[in-house]
């Protein structure tokens, strides 16, 4: 999925120079008709736009996933179900001990 | 089983006390907001170049892509910004100052090709 969104960034960039390019160019035909520059024109600033959207699809998907950072969640798992069955245990001793405390409790 | 009740309220406060994050991806969330906002400034830096900002206004595009930078990473912990940071000004504000020295530099640096030479 990084690999898709760093060519989007890519595209993003190029769209950027090409804006830079084409304001030179419209630049220098202000120079010939002795204008004043006010403003790129609509279709540079529609390309920037387009170029800041790609840019900014890149920035969020290129750098990785968040990570929980709750120790119980799902993805921080340290143990999860043994895939050797071997080592599944089904009787143990905490059984004894709740109910010891339940008795002390209701004394 | 008013008594397995009990027992369970007050494990569950003392789990409640101090609430204990896990560091490394606390840090891995926070090289990633750093590497967004770096990158988004300098896109910024090179948008407020070409369209010949200069002055006050470039740095009110810097505060609006930082502003839009900081919903789309919002977006990106899915809303749920709890889950992901240990606090609000995390997501907000952290990062801020870094970018915008690389923010006019590359303002400085677009504005010079394009209108300049």
């Amino acid at each position: 999925m990084t690999g898709l969104g760093f060519v989007v960034g890519v595209l993003g960039v190029l769209f950027l120079s090409h804006a830079a390019y084409s304001t030179i160019q419209y630049k220098n035909l202000l120079k010939i008709t002795e204008d004043e520059f006010s403003g790129p024109p609509m279709n540079v600033v529609l390309e920037l736009v387009l170029g800041f959207m790609f840019c900014m699809h890149a920035a969020l998907s290129v750098p990785g996933k968040f990570q929980s950072i709750h120790p119980d969640s799902e993805e921080n798992r340290v143990v999860s179900l043994p895939a050797n069955m071997e080592f599944m245990i089904f009787n143990h001793r905490g059984r004894a001990i709740i109910s010891e405390m339940d008795m002390k409790l209701k004394l | 089983m008013a008594g397995g009740d009990a027992f369970e309220k007050k494990f569950n406060e003392v789990s409640n006390d101090i609430p204990i994050f896990n560091a490394e991806n606390i840090q891995n969330n926070m090289k990633i907001i750093y590497y967004s906002r770096t990158f988004l400034s300098i896109v910024g830096g090179v948008i407020a170049g070409i369209l010949g900002f200069t002055g006050f206004a470039g740095f009110v595009l810097y505060f609006l892509v930082m502003a839009v930078t900081s919903v789309g990473l919002i977006a990106k912990a899915k809303f749920s910004v709890q889950s992901y940071f240990d606090s609000w000004n995390r997501v907000i504000l952290d990062g801020f100052l870094g970018g915008l020295m690389s923010f006019v530099l590359f303002w400085t640096f677009a504005y010079d090709i394009v209108h300049i030479f």
